[in-house]
């Protein structure tokens, strides 16, 4: 028998955890009162629920009791709900008919000196589960073939890195290069530190690996101008610049190596003025090709176009050694020419210090200028250039005469990039370069699957560094493809297109990619592609947009039975309200995970309801809570910039924004909704939060039975007919 | 007014207004108010009767202000009125026309198609929908086109897509096509024709305020060029429209369009 359309019969397990839960809340007296909880066939009270004891007794009861829900109160799901699906599926329950109640990291654990409020709220929060399992799907899982085939684009020594492992592990790859030659970057450089290899010499080797390697398929001169599909099966259409039929080919993942291009300081320092003053790539050439006259003196000015109040306000990171570097060959060349280097601040990180000591004890002048103050490059009249700079430790200013300045200028993302950029549907930062999903955890992927990102694409980096993050991203890529599948959880965006509207709304909000509109509006969900964040049902204005598993009618039935029971008086009849807290479930959720584990105290009066992202969080579900008799609301998330689903949460801040507008119109003052934003590690903030926010209700007191009168009309100065 | 429905939450109403029908040309537009505390919503004017004076309107109910007009009974009215607004479109005698008409939008082309036939020009119509049961104004299409076609999203009744109509274009000599629908189906539609460099216009209906060239909220990007929906259009050169501008533009206030929804249905409870 399906058992969505069955009769529910919930089974609760509820878990002392030893002393961790059944110290602190009254557990025999929550199974009592489970028992009488709609649909609620069975509930038992357990030790550890996660024994092996624990785990038999629930395949057991579902036998005995043929219970089609399961609900397990104990810790937070984070780390236990993947072992009481896997019981429920060895008991011939599908996972998705499993529910958690998190009774020890947000009820015993902060409340530990009121057992009386921590056993009011346990019951509380078996409630909810309850009232959300009844309402439960089952769902089925799907697994998706992955082409085992890269596509490597561009190649310079990143993506030629890329291609090589890959290719080494016998996978098919295909590497695109928009020029006519493979190098990138390192075919303009000249020396490396700190072997000093000559860069064409690396180039040469790595070019003759990819010449002999069966398994790549190079295409030089060519754009990937299209890219449709998902991981394991991405369909990218390649134009080549000496055809005019473009290539469609097939590949399971997609690395970014474009790379990145010297920023040319147009209108600078006299640059493209005088040929005497170059950048720090055109010396590279010059000494490359054996071109450079001698110069006399030589001054080097750093942070040229880089680290500024506006637009390129990062540390390109690289200039600082690229410079020390340059001077070290002009002096290896002509030890009699002066070299000045003027500076904001040196960031020789690491080996590169050594480095930096040597150049500053030996051969190189050193004066730090300030950028309130830029230096001042001036010509002659014999042509020579004078450069005024105000040295920020003499308190004075100086006037060097040299022959050849040379401008460090930063790394900058090209207008090949901002076009893939588009094409792959993968962002970029504030900086211009591509954008990775998390700095720390995941720092060579997308947020979309299957599309990866290494070396100067994805910032400023020296070739030590590019060639590294090619290692891992081809790793990265690796993974899905030696598994051959993917197996996709079931929590995804589905529609209902008898009531869909054809707004678009959905395909516009997916960050993901993952919702295909047809011509007439019919929006499709690709299940590959989507996240499971819920940004898409929460913007869909009919409801007609659902997510798996947090569809409206589940997350309802949760908030409609927190409060049921309308108590919001505490034993001596003194307001005590009842506050709903929809949170993320990363990192916001982790943070109230944290503040337990932590054993940080904070009032009784929060009840948690998990949901994907702040995002999914709905005006519907807000307006609901408030209907059922809440004294307050509050939406919590991951930090911004921070989301797991790119910008979920910026898009719950604006929907508390406008919500706050509005909702003195309906009687309800606009501090009973708030909104705050914590990262995994941060227990106590969240407790704070939450501290804070009873507090604000308490000041508020209650609900008044009788709102206010509407606010008045609004005067309309539009013209009549 | 009185209300016909075309299909579910797709509704063709005609409004009692005198002077606005007898100004009218096809292309224009109303702006509407059903009260006081009312948005102001542009229409696409899909008919008029000069005699009896009446204005037809269509409109599919896709937030606040659309479902509270489709739930008004025949007979009701509204607060105003506004109209016609816009620019006449275009109409000649081109040759071949081929109307194409997406979703709730079919009722407003039909009114252009008939007259483009009146002009002397053989008319192609196609009509499309998502789905078989939001096809609309089917029968007066096909009395007044000199062929149709039909096409839906999920193939449930005729073409699946518009793709078809590359071998259309292929197939015989196209003078001028008018498309008017969602903004992905007119995206679509001149990017067929594009290449066969044929005329094609689209119908703009972006979120407006005044509808009379003082608040910009309309603005599309044309040719590069800004350009005012309400007083520059609605009618403008499809292959060079900013599209992806347009539809984020649409749904600039998405959440407030939610809310407002919402609030309005629900929050009566609270009160």
């Amino acid at each position: 028998m399906e058992a969505s359309k069955a009769e529910p019969r919930i089974g609760v397990f509820i878990c002392r955890c030893g002393f961790n839960i059944g110290g602190v809340v009254d557990v025999p007296a929550v199974a009592e009162y489970a028992k009488t909880l709609p649909h609620v066939v069975f509930a038992e009270e357990g030790l550890y629920t996660c024994s092996s004891a624990g785990l038999d007794s629930i395949k057991k009861e579902i036998e005995k009791f043929k219970l089609n829900r399961v609900i397990v109160a104990s810790c937070t799901p984070a780390t236990h709900e993947g072992l009481f699906q896997k019981t429920c599926e060895e008991a011939g329950l599908n996972k998705y008919l499993f529910e958690m109640a998190n009774i020890r990291e947000q009820c015993s654990w902060v409340h530990m000196r009121l057992p009386a409020e921590a056993t009011e709220k346990a019951k509380d929060l078996i409630r909810m589960a309850a009232a959300k399992a009844s309402y439960l799907e089952p769902q089925t899982e799907t697994e998706l073939d992955i082409t085992p085939s890269a596509l490597v684009i561009g190649g310079g020594i990143t993506g030629i890195t890329a291609t090589l492992s890959l290719a080494r592990q016998g996978f098919q790859v295909h590497l695109v290069e928009k020029e006519a030659r493979l190098g990138g970057m390192l075919k303009h450089l000249y020396k490396l530190q700190p072997t000093e290899r000559e860069a064409a010499e690396i180039l040469r080797e790595a070019i003759a690996a990819v010449k002999a390697n069966s398994n790549i398929c190079l295409h030089t001169s060519t754009h990937v101008t299209q890219v449709s599909g998902f991981i394991g099966n991405f369909n990218a259409t390649l134009q080549s610049n000496n055809s005019s039929q473009a290539e469609r080919i097939k590949a399971g993942t997609i690395i970014v190596a474009t790379g990145a291009e010297e920023f040319k300081p147009t209108g600078l320092y006299g640059y493209k003025e005088n040929q005497n003053v170059v950048t720090q790539l055109d010396l590279e050439q010059l000494l490359r090709n054996g071109n450079l006259k001698k110069p006399e003196k030589v001054v080097m000015i750093q942070c040229v176009g880089a680290r500024e109040r506006t637009g390129r306000t990062y540390c390109s990171r690289i200039c600082c050694q690229v410079a020390l570097n340059n001077a070290f060959q002009l002096k290896k060349l002509y030890p009699n020419t002066d070299v000045t280097i003027l500076f904001r601040d040196i960031q020789t990180y690491g080996e590169n210090e050594h480095f930096y000591k040597e150049a500053r004890d030996n051969f190189v002048n050193f004066i730090r200028y300030d950028p309130n103050r830029p230096p001042k490059v001036t010509t002659g009249p014999d042509g020579n250039l004078l450069v005024t700079v105000y040295d920020t430790y003499l308190g004075a200013e100086i006037e060097l005469e040299s022959n050849l300045v040379v401008l460090s200028t930063p790394l900058v993302q090209h207008e090949d990039g901002k076009k893939l950029s588009s094409v792959l549907k993968v962002p970029l930062g504030a900086d211009g370069f591509f954008f990775e999903v998390h700095p720390k955890l995941r720092p060579v992927e997308f947020a979309s699957e299957g599309i990866y990102v290494c070396g100067t694409a994805h910032g400023p980096k020296d070739v030590v560094e590019s060639v590294s993050q090619a290692y891992a991203a081809a790793s990265k890529a690796s993974i899905p493809m030696a598994a051959g599948k993917i197996k996709a959880g079931a929590v995804k965006a589905s529609v209902n297109t008898e009531i869909c509207v054809n707004c678009d709304a959905c395909v516009v909000s997916c960050a993901f990619n993952a919702i295909e509109a047809s011509p007439f509006g019919l929006p499709r969900v690709i299940e590959a592609n989507c996240k499971g964040c819920g940004v898409c049902a929460s913007e869909c204005p009919m409801g007609a947009m659902q997510l798996k598993q947090f569809k409206d009618d589940q997350i309802i039935a949760a908030i409609e039975a927190l409060f049921k029971t309308g108590e919001h008086k505490d034993a001596k009849g003194d307001f005590k309200p009842v506050i709903l807290c929809f949170a993320c479930q990363w990192c916001s959720y982790a943070a109230a995970d944290l503040a337990g584990v932590s054993r940080i105290q904070y009032p009784p009066n929060v009840r948690v309801l998990r949901v994907p992202c702040s995002g999914r969080v709905d005006v519907l579900h807000v307006l609901k809570a408030f209907q059922s008799g809440a004294d307050g609301v509050v939406i919590t998330g991951c930090l911004i910039g921070d989301c797991h689903y790119i910008d979920g949460n910026v898009k719950a801040k604006e929907r508390v924004d406008v919500m706050k507008k509005s909702m003195e119109s309906l009687g309800i003052d606009q501090k009973r909704l708030e909104i705050g934003f914590a990262s995994s590690s941060e227990g106590q903030k969240f407790a704070t939060m939450m501290t804070d926010f009873v507090k604000q209700i308490e000041k508020l007191g209650p609900r008044p039975s009788r709102p206010k009168p509407r606010s008045e009309k609004l005067v309309h100065d539009s013209v009549k007919t | 007014m009185s209300k016909r429905s075309l299909a579910p939450h797709i509704n063709l109403f005609d409004f009692s207004a005198r002077e606005v029908a007898a100004k009218t040309k096809p292309g224009q537009f109303v702006i509407v108010r059903i009260d006081e505390d009312g948005e102001r919503i542009p229409l696409t004017i899909a008919n008029v009767d000069t005699e009896i004076g009446t204005v037809a309107v269509a409109c599919h109910e896709v937030g606040k202000t659309t479902t509270q007009l489709g739930r008004l009974k025949e007979g009701d009215s509204i607060l105003d009125l506004l109209g016609p607004l816009g620019k006449p479109a275009r109409i000649e005698k081109f040759g071949t026309v081929i109307c194409v008409g997406g979703g709730v939008m079919t009722a407003p082309l039909h009114f252009q198609a008939k007259a483009f036939r009146d002009a002397g020009n053989n008319v192609i119509g196609i009509v499309g929908a998502t789905t078989k049961d939001h096809l609309i104004f089917l029968d007066e299409m096909g009395k007044t086109c000199n062929e149709l076609y039909v096409a839906t999203d999920d193939g449930t009744e005729g073409y699946k897509g518009i793709d078809f109509l590359k071998d259309l274009l292929r197939e015989r000599k196209i003078d001028r096509v008018v498309a008017e629908g969602p903004i992905l189906m007119m995206k679509a539609v001149s990017d067929l024709t594009r290449q066969d460099g044929i005329p094609t216009v689209v119908d703009l209906i972006p979120i407006m305020v005044d509808g009379m060239g003082m608040c910009g909220a309309c603005r599309v990007t044309v040719g590069g060029k800004i350009l005012f929906a309400c007083v520059d259009g609605l009618e403008f050169d499809g292959h060079q429209v900013d599209f992806d501008e347009l539809l984020a533009r649409l749904k600039m206030y998405t959440p407030q369009e939610k809310l407002a929804y919402v609030f309005w249905e629900e929050g009566e409870k609270l009160r």
